[in-house]
């Protein structure tokens, strides 16, 4: 009977890939699946303060989620390994999924003519945590210089940060909170 | 590889052809392979018997045309007697295949390292063709080293590592013990399957003596 879980090899600042190399836990390769494991954290904390009747962003934060954790997968895999053989790709269409729910909250939300300061409700501000630790998971995982069968990585973690910024306006309008306008 | 990705985690229900004991604590369960089911070796199915679920190496080829697991009997466990107690023709349900412990390299630089029902990946690598490789296979006694010939006409070192018995051949102590002393420096492909205590002593180890190594694990209770 196999098992998940830790086993304690680690203990020395070294992990194996999924593709079996030990590196230090410091490589940019674990950075990139580091990041990406704290943004999936901060987006259940978003999760867990919508409110009732947020099903369809609940939903689509949790299939974020689990898109991450694919990413994290290929980030911790070597090219042309037997693992990323075996690694199902990166495909375009969790991006289009992400494009078309910022297409629908925007239609809700005014034009935007200022910068706006992140805060607000408590929803919207983990959006904005969320959307700065999605823009450097984005740079970590640009350091790993992904191969082809994770093209799509980029552009997917690139339009995430726009979803999170529109998904932070959008909770603020839900929960009759003003966005606050920078003023110089 | 595209049809093993679509096939991942797919459902299956397919019926049983035997079980057989291997040793007086682990025993075998072969199954019908439903057709459509693709796997790797190295890879796993996640079995679900009365909405228990447990996942198990597939010790099978990947072109046999049946499925065989390798369970060890854990008393008073929720699935493992009940596996133990089924008959041939017995519906079984199960989904897979899943998991990344994967071979993906040939030649002598290639250590294979099981203890007790760890093994079973090890069969199906070596049933899809794997030479040439270093086993250590760790047990208590001799009569739980499965598949022995099988993997001894493969291998190119087999190494029984017995805790309790070496009356009928194999080192004497664990897997680890033997690696610290008679494997060359260098680097390896180490493929480690068994229990937590192994997988971080063999790890650790491999970090200290072998660097540059890598290391794929599967851990097994």
């Amino acid at each position: 009977m196999m098992m998940n879980g830790n086993v304690g090899s680690g203990d020395r600042g070294m992990t194996s890939l999924l593709s079996g190399e030990r590196v230090a836990k410091s490589s940019v390769r674990i950075e990139a699946c580091g990041d990406l494991d704290e943004l999936g954290a901060v987006l259940g904390a978003l999760a867990a303060c919508l409110g009732e009747g947020r099903a369809e962003l609940k939903r689509e934060i949790e299939d974020i989620q689990g898109e991450l954790l694919h990413i994290g997968a290929w980030m911790g895999t070597t090219p042309d390994s037997a693992a990323a053989r075996a690694l199902p790709g990166f495909t375009s269409g969790p991006l289009l999924s992400l494009e078309g729910a910022i297409a629908r909250m925007e239609k809700a939300l005014p034009p935007l003519s200022n910068f706006i300061l992140p805060g607000g409700h408590p929803s919207a501000a983990w959006a904005h945590i969320a959307r700065t630790v999605c823009r450097r998971a984005e740079r970590r995982v640009t350091a790993v210089s992904p191969d082809a069968p994770t093209a799509a990585v980029l552009p997917y973690l690139n339009r995430l940060s726009t979803y999170l910024f529109v998904a932070a306006r959008f909770c603020n309008k839900e929960n009759g909170v003003p966005d606050t306008a920078w003023r110089i | 590889m595209a049809d093993l990705n679509q096939g991942r985690g797919r459902s299956f229900d397919t019926r049983v052809l035997w079980v057989e004991w291997l040793s007086r604590t682990a025993f075998a369960v072969r199954l019908e392979r439903p057709s459509g089911f693709l796997f790797l070796p190295g890879q796993s199915i996640r079995v679900d018997q009365d909405g228990m679920e447990r996942d198990y190496s597939l010790a099978s080829g990947p072109g046999d045309d049946h499925l065989t697991l390798c369970v060890r009997l854990v008393p008073g466990g929720m699935l493992s007697p009940r596996l133990a107690g089924l008959k041939p023709g017995d519906l079984l349900h199960f989904t897979g295949p899943h998991g990344y412990f994967l071979y993906q390299s040939a030649g002598a630089r290639s250590v294979f390292v099981a203890t007790g029902t760890g093994v079973a990946p090890f069969v199906s690598m070596a049933r899809a063709g794997a030479r040439s490789f270093t086993l250590l296979h760790g047990v208590r006694t001799a009569q739980d080293l499965y598949f022995r010939e099988e993997l001894a006409a493969s291998a190119s070192r087999y190494v029984p590592c017995l805790s309790e018995d070496v009356t009928q051949g194999g080192f004497r102590g664990l897997v680890t013990t033997w690696a610290e002393g008679n494997l060359a420096p260098g680097s390896y492909d180490f493929y480690l399957c068994g229990n937590r205590s192994m997988i971080r002593d063999f790890t650790l180890l491999v970090d200290e003596r072998f660097p540059g190594s890598r290391v794929s694990t599967e851990v097994f209770h």
